[in-house]
């Protein structure tokens, strides 16, 4: 009779956690959306689909909201799926285990008495499960911290919370560590008691298991302790460097001790200055006689080399400038041209002409100070009776009242007929 | 008698470099031999000069021996020549530190790679402009406008100066030698020396 219960409550479980682990499956991205932004839509999800959720405890309404949320022991399942350290808890609660274990070694022994071998099968098959339990709870822990500490608290993004998030995963090692306290060997050895199965279950096997994790999680710790200090240095060096050049930029004039003067000099202070050891060619060894000939050979023909490229720069630079004084040479040729020209117009024309007005008319590209210049040189390098034949006028006049510079800003001149 | 091998490496600390696992690492390596340390120590001896290390021993350089007038005033001058340098050098620390978004302050054997910080600069307004007061420090002294330019010139500045390394000149990566540590213990130094109240201003500093 209990026998086709047990079964009955067996198929029925294992029913309903197949159809309630399709369930997650099929909404596997609604939920792990979820997951990820802390909320669910109830649009998200049809009623039916809600429903049935709700109901297999995947998630739930916390408030009148519309909002939906995972459960946590979902939230857990998926922080364990994909190992994200910032949501993942670490149950270090040993006695409960403890004391279940206790509880069904206790069932065993009842039924064993009783003479009831399959509820006896049922309650071994309970305490290893519990044993499992136990021993697996520690392995997910250690894998966990573990994880933390090679990604470097990577999943935090500030030194600060690293540190916060360090100092969080010590403690659970203590707890862990403790919790490992609690499991009294002597006690299960008497629990084992003239069992050989329960003994290899609770003894053996367990105290191989405890000790490996127990050296596991002593590593752990020893390797989250260095890399906190890692942390800490690395705060303080940031803070020092942050800060001193925060006081630097408030007191520009800061200076400080006189400290090559004091009778001891910090040694970070003492710094050499450098001295290069120079060396020259010297004749005093006649074995290296042949060593300095080579090399002054080699001198020779480099020195030729250069020689030669030095002289084609120098040819190209002679073109150059060649070509630059041609340019300016040209240029000159065309303003005494424009101021012969000038003074033909003058001759064509009745009345006086102005230099400058004349410079704007042909619309010449002289400055107008060269031009006149030019016009000056033109006339004075006439022969004299020819400037006789013109009426120069200078309009001129002093720089300002107190310099006396007289400055010409115009010429006109006129032919005399 | 001194082993002709630590020519090439008396010569370099006599040059006033700096020697540490990054910039030599074997000749770093021989120097923590003690016996070396003290064979070299007995050569430089005639040249007021003896081998000097960091309180870490990460760094090895020379001091002078006997501190005369003539040693204490070049030290004096070098002092302030550090000082005039120390406050463009900890704002381009703090300037990687915010544009590679790392926990810690550049190290003696990080890398830098120029273009991901030029990359990096240029998304961010608030980085081109520390950049740009940077590259116009005198220290520094860039007369470039663009980032490109700016970034090449005070990696150049840092690679003279022995903070930086570049293992292939033409190629723009850096790495972080051991200078960069004794420059952070001389600040630390400073520090405690001339009592600078820089831990009260704790609050101030999270608030930012």
């Amino acid at each position: 009779m209990a026998q086709t219960n047990d079964e009955q409550l067996l198929s029925n479980v294992f029913d309903v956690g197949v159809e309630r682990l399709k369930l997650i499956g099929n909404h596997a991205q609604v939920l792990m959306q979820g997951y990820l932004s802390g909320g669910i839509e109830a649009s998200a999800l049809s009623e039916q689909a809600l429903k049935k959720l709700i109901n297999a405890r995947v998630i739930y309404q916390p408030d009148d909201s519309h909002e939906l949320k995972l459960r946590h022991p979902v939230t857990q399942l998926i922080a364990a799926l994909v190992t994200d350290e910032s949501r993942r808890q670490v149950n270090a609660d040993i006695a409960d285990k403890l004391q279940s274990i206790r509880g069904f070694v206790q069932g065993f022994r009842e039924a064993q008495r009783s003479g009831d071998v399959i509820r006896a099968d049922n309650q071994l098959q309970r305490t290893e499960e519990a044993v499992y339990d136990l021993t697996s709870q520690f392995e997910e822990a250690i894998f966990s911290l573990w994880h933390r500490l090679n990604s470097n608290f990577g999943f935090v993004s500030n030194l600060s919370d690293k540190i916060r998030e360090n100092s969080r995963a010590q403690q659970q090692i203590r707890r862990l560590i403790e919790g490992l306290s609690l499991i009294d060997f002597d006690e299960l050895i008497e629990l084992a008691e003239g069992n050989p199965t329960l003994r290899k279950l609770l003894v053996t096997k367990l105290q191989a298991q405890i000790n490996g994790h127990h050296g596991s999680l002593l590593e752990v710790q020893k390797r989250l302790v260095e890399l906190m200090t890692r942390f800490r240095e690395q705060q303080e060096r940031s803070l020092l460097v942050t800060r001193m050049a925060g006081f630097l930029r408030e007191h520009p004039g800061f200076t400080v001790g006189d400290y090559a003067y004091r009778s001891r000099v910090p040694t970070l202070i003492n710094q050499a200055t450098a001295i290069i050891p120079a060396a020259a060619v010297a004749l005093d060894r006649r074995d290296q006689h042949t060593d300095i000939a080579s090399m002054v050979h080699g001198l020779y023909k480099e020195l030729a080399i250069r020689a030669k490229t030095n002289d084609a720069d120098s040819n190209t630079q002679a073109v150059d400038n060649r070509e630059q004084q041609q340019a300016v040479e040209a240029r000159q040729q065309q303003l005494k041209h424009d101021a012969m020209q000038y003074f033909i117009a003058v001759c064509d024309s009745e009345a006086p002409l102005s230099a400058l007005d004349y410079l704007y008319q042909q619309s010449l590209e002289w400055p107008a100070e060269a031009w006149l210049f030019q016009v000056i040189g033109e006339y004075n390098s006439l022969p004299r009776h020819e400037q006789k034949l013109f009426n120069i006028e200078r309009s001129e006049q002093p720089l300002s009242r107190y310099n006396q510079v007289i400055v010409i800003e115009d010429i006109t001149l006129s032919f005399n007929t | 008698m001194i082993s002709p091998v630590y020519g090439p490496l008396i010569e370099k600390l006599l040059a006033g470099e700096f020697i540490c696992a990054i910039t030599d690492e074997a000749h770093f390596t021989k120097l923590q031999d003690e016996q070396t340390r003290d064979n070299i120590d007995a050569y430089l001896k005639p040249l007021n000069r003896r081998l000097a290390a960091n309180d870490e021993g990460s760094v090895y350089f020379l001091a002078y021996r006997d501190l005369d007038d003539d040693a204490r005033e070049r030290l004096k001058q070098q002092l302030s020549v550090v000082m005039g340098s120390m406050l463009p050098l900890l704002e381009w620390l703090t300037y990687i530190q915010e544009a590679m978004g790392s926990d810690g302050i550049l190290t003696a054997g990080d890398t830098l790679k120029l273009q991901e910080l030029t990359v990096k600069t240029e998304d961010n307004p608030s980085l081109r402009q520390r950049l740009q007061s940077l590259a116009n420090d005198r220290f520094f002294n860039s007369q470039s406008d663009a980032v490109d330019g700016q970034a090449k010139q005070v990696a150049k500045r840092l690679v003279e100066h022995g903070y930086l390394l570049q293992p292939h000149t033409n190629r723009l990566y850096f790495i972080v030698t051991g200078k960069i540590d004794f420059l952070l213990e001389l600040v630390r130094f400073i520090k405690d020396e001339e009592n600078i109240p820089l831990d009260e201003t704790t609050s101030q500093a999270e608030l930012l």
